[in-house]
């Protein structure tokens, strides 16, 4: 098994593909002592642009604190995460908030938008942390995108969880961010909205050369990926290429037989 | 079922916080003010019981002098009447009160403990309240002693020269002992001098022997000694049992205690009060939390009535705790600040913690009922969860906003109004006061839905985060209406208090000095004004006219008085002295210009003088004095010379009434100051100085209500902090989203400002506008039912530092939830 998990954390031929995002020897430990948990042992991935990987693993694998750590939600216990050229290990809670802001998009399980504020304005608020104004072609053609249109005035609270989330993947991909991080952005929704989210998320990576990263332990989902990377126990454990459901799902069984 | 109730508690601990903040806040100052006071007052109480123990008889005056405006009646007891008393049977010792103003000169000639009392020193021991603490008692003319709170201030030491400066003028003497009155430093409250027989007279009286008061010491039954006294009694003295005197000192030594305690701890409730608020709203969120785990018992089967009756079991441990701990707080913050006072040098009166079981039983009380009180309905309202929010997603408190409240409210704040307008009594304008103060309070959820309305616009100009701000805050407005309504009741009294208190009281002071009377009033106690003297107030730039006058103290028909006698034409030009009928100046021998009092005498009548000596005449009313100016009370009534030398013999003016020029500055002033300087019996009063002193009592009081009234405030303070912070709890996955696409920690910790700033404005608002309306409302119903024509401003400076406090007291509240508003990690937002 070690002597695998180093093959296969060897950073990947890539030619002249530049990198969105990579961590390099990424490790994260939450507690001391005996009651210590390696949650990353040392994982070295690269995130290729215009992109989409999927990160797979059983619960606890540690595939949301990889992408976290990346994401720069959370911070790497040793080791170094990368966004571009950025290694963002070194960057204040400031610094990093503003990185999110202008160069990073995320999606959610639960949806995560304001209830207080109309759909439009939901989609449109890093752009107003950032003090920017929107492209209104361009906000217009990725509401048009997401099937919002004529439901963008409306409050979250009138909206069905399908559209709340399309409204995210919107809020997510208006900036035109280096990156876009998805966290089980399938979780709560029904099979057919499900399939249209991730067929938004796909076609951003397809027509507009969009980089995506998310974490699912849904094998339908994964398969929209244009690369797999399965976790298990905080480390990379394997990769699959044009992955298919059934592969996935194939591979996964592997890791509860 | 209590193993339920304590781990519920215990669970909830952080949410019960601000719950018990609010009730120990309360609780322990109305604790600790019983605390101090009681120990104030039992301690005064016990020293004069303690120190008058030997009295068996006491002659005292008939009625409490030294109210304001009855100058110059002070009667004495003379020489004669004291040997009279002392020659009863049955009496074994005797002992004189005199008093006068006696103060310290330094090598400079400048005064010190210039408010001290000169006393003359008892010289039976038994009846002495003073005791000695060092040293001996004075008894050669140049012999003083000082009491230890005089002696620490002053630095004075045993053997020491010093010149005291007296009636008399200044006199070199030392101090041979230091004293002490029981617990305390003196008996008088700037501290006492005493000075031995051989010199007292000459130094407080003119050289007259005379006496205040007399304490005696017999071997008789107390009683008989009262009835054989009762002959030698002179008009306007009683006789009284040692026992009923000393009674009368206790009382008197603790009234100011007792009565300050009063008025404490009103405050203290009115605290308490303001903190139900905050258990409400405390115990409406807790139990919104819990709705699921509420409607689990009742889904396995728990009655209403035992929900309900669990959730008031936590409100009672709760109350309990909080109760208890501010006791305890309350004990141990008077303790400490007892001990620092008096390491401070500070000397505060008993010993030991007051703590008696009215005092600590009637707190825990206190604050046990008013948390149970507040949480009745919430837990009422919990016990009728149905089963069904069990499978329910959270239980979201209502937002929605009754228009039924904002009628019955709008109806309320009308009829108050009206009362105004329209009232025909003082119950009735109270009772509108009343309603007008509770209608914001009913309608405060849509007072919130209002005021979140008006300020979208200006909060939503501070950028997106103003603009989340006003969302929020009006997200649960209820939530938001009770947090602003404790703020109000503070503000309201506030208010309420500032602007009737300031136009009354310029009112007053207006009508005093409408009255008109001289610029300035010399007056010698124990002495007289010699023509000399009033020629060097003569002499000061700027005096344009110095009128002496002999004031002496009589009783008329029975009752302590002052009659005055003099060029009383000369007196008519400088005072504003009218009559009412009959002349001053046509006054003949034998005749009185009387001071009008309640049962009207005429003129014709006739009215029987007593003088100090018991020399008695019957005097004809000539005129009668119009009352209404100043000066008629500096004056009592007026005789002619000759009369007044028949009763009181011959003697000098003992006061004058100066008239400055139009112009006089205060180099006038100061100057007539510093001549009084040496003359330390010499009391220079401004004639317009009892409009300042009204205005003083009433600017006094506006500060003394309003500061207590911040005690309300605080806690208020407590519910804005508490609110913020529960509802930080529940935003906690939007305020991580938030910080995820960009918004960066210090505009997250500014919207969580504005939003305190905002309910806090709310309250504070409400507040003052229907505190402004309250006010209005009283001045006017007092103009429209008295006939004084009291005008209505507003004191907007005083608003303005209101509403200020206001926005200050709302960054302050923000300050704890907003750093913790950003202390989560991001990663909040992904939890579910």
């Amino acid at each position: 098994m070690p002597t695998q998990s180093a093959q296969l954390d060897s950073p990947r031929p890539t030619t002249d593909a530049q990198l969105a995002a990579r961590a390099v020897s990424a490790a994260k430990v939450y507690g001391e002592g005996d009651a210590a948990v390696h949650a990353l042992r040392g994982v070295t991935v690269d995130f290729p642009t215009s992109r989409f990987t999927a990160i797979m693993g059983p619960s606890g694998s540690g595939k949301s604190t990889l992408m976290q750590c990346i994401a720069g939600l959370d911070r790497l216990t040793s080791g170094q995460a990368y966004i571009g050229d950025t290694d963002i290990s070194g960057l204040s809670k400031q610094e990093l908030t503003l990185l999110r802001r202008d160069r990073l998009g995320f999606i959610f399980q639960q949806y995560n938008l304001l209830p207080s504020l109309t759909a439009k304005e939901n989609i449109l608020l890093p752009l107003t942390l950032a003090g920017k104004h929107p492209d209104e072609a361009w906000l217009h053609e990725v509401v048009k995108t997401v099937g919002l249109t004529g439901r963008i005035d409306n409050l979250p609270s009138q909206l069905s969880g399908g559209q709340q989330q399309r409204v995210a993947v919107a809020r997510a991909l208006l900036p035109r961010p280096e990156l876009i991080f998805a966290d089980e952005p399938t979780g709560a929704l029904d099979t057919s909205t499900g399939q249209e989210i991730l067929s938004f998320m796909r076609r951003a990576v397809d027509e507009r050369g969009q980089t995506i990263v998310m974490v699912t332990h849904d094998p339908h989902a994964a398969s929209y990926a244009d690369e797999v990377l399965f976790l298990e126990d905080g480390q990379i454990v394997d990769r699959m290429d044009s992955p298919t459901a059934e592969r996935v799902l194939d591979r996964m069984k592997r890791f509860e037989g | 079922m209590l193993q339920i109730v304590l781990s519920s508690v215990r669970h909830n601990r952080g949410r019960y916080i601000s719950t018990l903040l609010a009730i120990i806040t309360g609780v322990a100052f109305f604790s600790a003010t019983g605390i101090v006071s009681d120990r104030v007052t039992g301690a005064l109480e016990g020293d004069a019981a303690r120190e008058y123990r030997g009295v068996d008889l006491a002659i005292v005056p008939a009625d409490e002098a030294g109210s304001l405006g009855d100058t110059g009646r002070t009667l004495y007891l003379d020489g004669s009447t004291i040997r009279k008393l002392a020659g009863l049977p049955g009496v074994s010792a005797t002992a004189g009160v005199l008093t006068g103003p006696a103060s310290f000169l330094d090598a400079k000639g400048k005064r010190f403990a210039s408010k001290a009392t000169g006393r003359l020193w008892v010289d039976d021991d038994e009846l002495n309240p003073l005791t000695i603490d060092a040293g001996r008692a004075p008894t050669a003319p140049t012999e003083i002693a000082v009491d230890r709170g005089l002696a620490e201030s002053q630095h004075l030491k045993l053997g020491q020269q010093v010149t005291v400066a007296t009636a008399a003028g200044p006199q070199q003497s030392t101090i041979v002992g230091t004293t002490s009155f029981g617990s305390s430093d003196a008996i008088d409250e700037a501290g006492t001098i005493s000075i031995p027989r051989s010199r007292a007279f000459t130094a407080l009286s003119d050289g007259r022997e005379q006496y205040e008061a007399m304490y005696l010491r017999g071997s008789a039954a107390q009683s008989a000694l009262v009835q054989e006294a009762k002959t030698a009694v002179p008009s306007g003295f009683k006789a009284q049992t040692g026992a009923a005197f000393v009674a009368d000192q206790a009382e008197s030594a603790g009234e100011l205690g007792r009565y300050i305690k009063r008025a404490l701890q009103a405050f203290a409730i009115l605290a308490l009060l303001v903190g139900a608020f905050v258990i409400y709203n405390t115990f409406n969120v807790i139990i919104a939390q819990r709705m699921r785990e509420l409607a689990v018992l009742s889904a396995i089967g728990a009655t209403p009535k035992q929900l309900g009756r669990m959730l008031r079991a936590e409100g009672l441990v709760v109350g309990l705790v909080g109760s208890i701990t501010g006791v305890l707080i309350a004990i141990a913050v008077t303790t400490i600040a007892i001990a620092g006072l008096n390491a401070a040098g500070v000397d505060v009166p008993g010993s030991g913690l007051a703590l008696n079981t009215t005092n600590t039983l009637g707190a825990i009380l206190l604050g046990t009922s008013i948390t149970l009180l507040s949480m009745l309905a919430p837990a009422r309202r919990a016990g009728r969860i149905e089963p069904i929010e069990a499978v329910r997603s959270a239980a979201v408190e209502p937002s929605h906003v009754s228009r039924r409240r904002a009628l019955i409210a709008l109806v309320l704040g009308a009829v108050g109004v009206l009362g105004f307008l329209a009232g025909s009594s003082v119950e009735i304008v109270g009772a509108a006061a009343v309603l007008l103060f509770i209608a914001p309070i009913v309608g405060s959820p849509n007072l919130v839905m209002a005021s979140t309305r008006l300020f979208r616009p200006l909060l939503s100009r501070f950028g997106l985060e103003g603009r989340l701000a006003v969302d929020n805050v009006a997200r649960s407005p209820r939530r938001t209406a009770t947090t602003a309504n404790a703020l109000y009741v503070g503000v309201f009294l506030v208010t309420l208090v500032t602007v009737a208190g300031t136009n009354l009281r310029d009112f007053t002071v207006e009508q005093i000095n409408k009255i008109g009377s001289a610029d300035y009033v010399l007056t010698s106690t124990g002495a007289t004004l010699q023509p000399q003297l009033l020629d060097r107030y003569r002499a000061i730039d700027g005096v344009r006219q110095v009128v002496g006058f002999r004031r002496s103290a009589v009783t008329i028909d029975g009752k302590a008085s002052a009659l005055s006698s003099g060029d009383m034409k000369a007196v008519g030009e400088v005072a504003n002295l009218k009559t009412r009928a009959g002349s001053i100046t046509g006054l003949k021998d034998g005749e009185i210009a009387l001071n009008p009092r309640a049962d009207h005498p005429r003129v014709g009548s006739t009215v029987k003088v007593v003088a100090q000596d018991g020399t008695t005449e019957e005097l004809r009313v000539g005129a009668v004095l119009d009352p209404e100016s100043l000066d008629t009370a500096q004056i009592g009534s007026v005789v002619t010379p000759a009369t007044l030398e028949r009763l009181a013999g011959p003697g000098g003016d003992t006061v004058a009434f100066l008239a400055l020029d139009d112009g006089a500055g205060t180099a006038t002033n100061t100057k007539i100051d510093d001549l009084a300087a040496d003359r330390p019996d010499v009391v220079a009063t401004e004639g317009n100085s009892l409009g300042r002193l009204i205005g003083d009592i009433f600017d006094f009081m506006i500060k003394a209500v309003n500061g207590l009234l911040m005690m309300s405030v605080v806690v208020a303070l407590i519910g804005i902090i508490n609110t913020l912070s529960l509802s930080i709890l529940e935003r906690r996955r939007e305020l991580g989203l938030l910080r995820i696409v960009g918004m960066v920690d210090p505009l997250v910790q500014r919207m969580i400002r504005l939003e305190a700033v905002l309910i806090a404005f709310i309250g504070t608002l409400t507040g003052v506008g229907v505190g402004l309306l309250t006010g209005w409302g009283a001045i006017f119903a007092i103009t429209r039912l008295t006939d004084a024509n009291v005008a209505f401003s507003i004191p907007i400076g005083l608003v303005g530092v209101v509403v200020v406090t206001g926005a200050v007291l709302g960054v302050l509240a923000s300050i704890l939830p907003a750093r913790r508003s950003t202390k989560a990690s991001v990663l909040d937002a992904l939890a579910s």
